[in-house]
């Protein structure tokens, strides 16, 4: 597989009264087209950094970030993000939301009616179409945000967390769902998360990473044919499989954790 | 006191309060009425307060049926209140004019802002008034004057209002149109205004009660019409009816504008509910 992004020496550092912080030692990346991989890491591993930068809304301090192996440039819409907090635009309704995008990039008016209406469908949110985003609970405005991102087809999608600012039952609800459109769709994907079962569920390869200062510690591939893919989370979590790899991954983290 | 009634008591205060706020537009215009009462009551009795320092309601209404009907001091009423309202607005405008484009490039310039403040800091507690005198020099005793004392009273809510409102929009949300690829231009219409609206709303109405006021202050003190001069003639040809008639126009007037606005920001901007109950 090619990679779709490439991450190669990436890395940060910010400067601060007193001299330098390294967040961020040199990272290489690579995320193939139609993988899902994510980040996992103790907080203050510098995996958001890693995040934003890969967004293209932080300049690495060395490094590059390409897409189809071209420089990726500025932020814009082949790399859509979607945040913990939503950022949903709160003077818009959900089909303006999903449509902003599109509109920015003068799509013409009947595709972007169709692109809507297909986002509202696969993220079940047909009925809210007219609504504000204050008129919804948090679980519908990061379907919104998924949707809104998804909708200019991206190249690939970053989730920052996304389901970190919702509540235990939501979260559930939607790591299924996002796990079943991405068995059926296979977007290109790269998420941060520190929830380690989130990151086994959900994706085809886990990167771990350490902090002080933060770099890539270890990736490890969660097969696609594991026996508890397309399972409901709590059903796969019983899977001697899939707490395996749960417990692999969580010594490696562990080890952070306890280390510092 | 047990713990039931002393639930029922706070029950009944609940359901009191409550009254008066499902139905404010009685409850206010219950007061409003008592407040008339009290004062016809003390215009009727003989002797208490003499016509010349308080006259009665009638006496005002009746002033107001004249003032209407015939000029004094060269103008209806309504020729007195015309034109202070076209000096008000030409003020106002000028200062959202000025303000709201300022105040969004105070908020997203900060060399710009570190240029300017100092200079704003120091102007803005110049009162109007204080204006009054050079504007006189400058312009005349012209209308030009007097929409530049509004200007002068109106300009500081909008620019500063404006600024504050833009630079608390969430920057997590100008990040999300960068992904969604807009640029400055898009994001600024769509995004950052739109969000920042209710704010810039509350500082026009400060804008707008400040000018207003500015402006019943310049045309006492220089002028030949408008509402201002209408009441100071009042003083000078001794009759507090005048004067009182004068006054109510100036504050109806005044809450009237604030009432306009109000509508008009309710329509604006449907996605804000909150704005919408005053009384909840």
């Amino acid at each position: 597989m090619s990679a779709k992004m490439e991450l190669r020496g990436v890395s940060k550092t910010f400067q601060a009264r007193g001299g330098e912080t390294r967040a961020l030692e040199p990272c290489d990346l690579k995320v193939a087209s139609g993988e899902f991989v994510t980040v996992v890491g103790p907080s203050g591993c510098g995996k958001s950094t890693l995040m934003m930068i890969a967004a293209g809304l932080e300049a690495p301090s060395s490094g590059e970030i390409l897409v189809d192996g071209r420089p990726a440039g500025p932020a814009g819409p082949r790399r859509t993000v979607v945040f913990q907090r939503f950022a949903l635009f709160p003077s818009e309704t959900v089909a303006q939301n999903i449509a902003f995008g599109l509109r920015v990039a003068h799509v013409e008016r009947a595709e972007i009616e169709r692109r809507v209406a297909e986002q509202l469908r696969l993220m079940g949110l047909a009925r809210f179409a007219g609504a504000y985003p204050h008129e919804l609970s948090g679980g519908m405005q990061q379907r919104v945000a998924i949707a809104r991102a998804l909708a200019v087809q991206p190249d690939i999608l970053l989730m920052d967390e996304p389901f970190g600012a919702l509540d235990a039952q939501t979260r559930t609800v939607l790591q299924e769902e996002v796990s079943r459109l991405q068995r059926e769709l296979h977007y290109t994907v790269l998420f941060i998360t520190h929830s380690v079962e989130e990151a086994v569920y959900l994706s085809d390869r886990v990167v771990v990473m350490s902090r002080g200062p933060g770099r890539i510690k270890r990736e490890i591939a969660v097969p696609r044919d594991a026996d508890w893919r397309g399972l409901e989370i709590e059903e796969a979590g019983n899977r001697a499989s899939f707490l395996h790899t749960k417990r692999e991954i969580w010594e490696l983290i562990r080890d952070e954790i306890v280390r510092h | 006191m047990s713990g039931a009634s002393a639930t029922l008591a706070a029950g009944a205060r609940r359901s009191g309060a409550s009254a008066a706020a499902r139905r404010p537009a009685a409850y206010g215009a219950a007061a409003l009425l008592g407040l008339l009462a009290l004062w016809g009551i003390a215009t009727a009795i003989p002797g208490f307060v003499p016509p010349r320092v308080l006259p009665s309601p009638l006496d005002v209404v009746l002033r107001f049926g004249s003032l209407i009907a015939e000029p004094f001091s060269g103008a209806t009423l309504f020729g007195h209140a015309l034109v202070s309202l076209q000096r008000w607005s030409l003020g106002v405008l000028a200062a959202i004019g000025l303000g709201l484009p300022l105040g969004v490039a105070l908020a997203w310039l900060p060399p710009l802002r570190a240029i300017v403040t100092p200079a704003f800091e120091l102007l803005r507690y110049i009162p109007p008034f204080a204006w009054v005198p050079i504007a006189v020099l400058w312009f005349g005793a012209t209308t030009t004057t007097q929409a530049a004392i509004v200007f002068i009273a109106a300009f500081p809510a909008c620019i500063i209002n404006t600024q504050l409102a833009v630079s608390e929009v969430d920057s997590i949300l100008v990040r999300a149109a960068r992904t969604l690829g807009a640029g400055a231009a898009t994001t600024l219409r769509r995004v950052v205004l739109p969000v920042a609206a209710p704010t810039v709303f509350t500082g026009l109405r400060i804008a707008f009660g400040n000018g207003w006021m500015a402006l019943v202050g310049a045309e006492l003190i220089v002028g030949k019409q408008g509402l201002g001069f209408l009441i100071s003639q009042g003083q000078i040809n001794d009759s507090a009816a005048t004067i009182l008639v004068g006054m109510t126009t100036i504050g109806v007037l005044g809450a009237l504008i604030d009432l306009v606005l109000q509508r008009v920001q309710r329509l604006a901007l449907p996605w804000k509910p909150s704005i919408v109950k005053p009384f909840e």
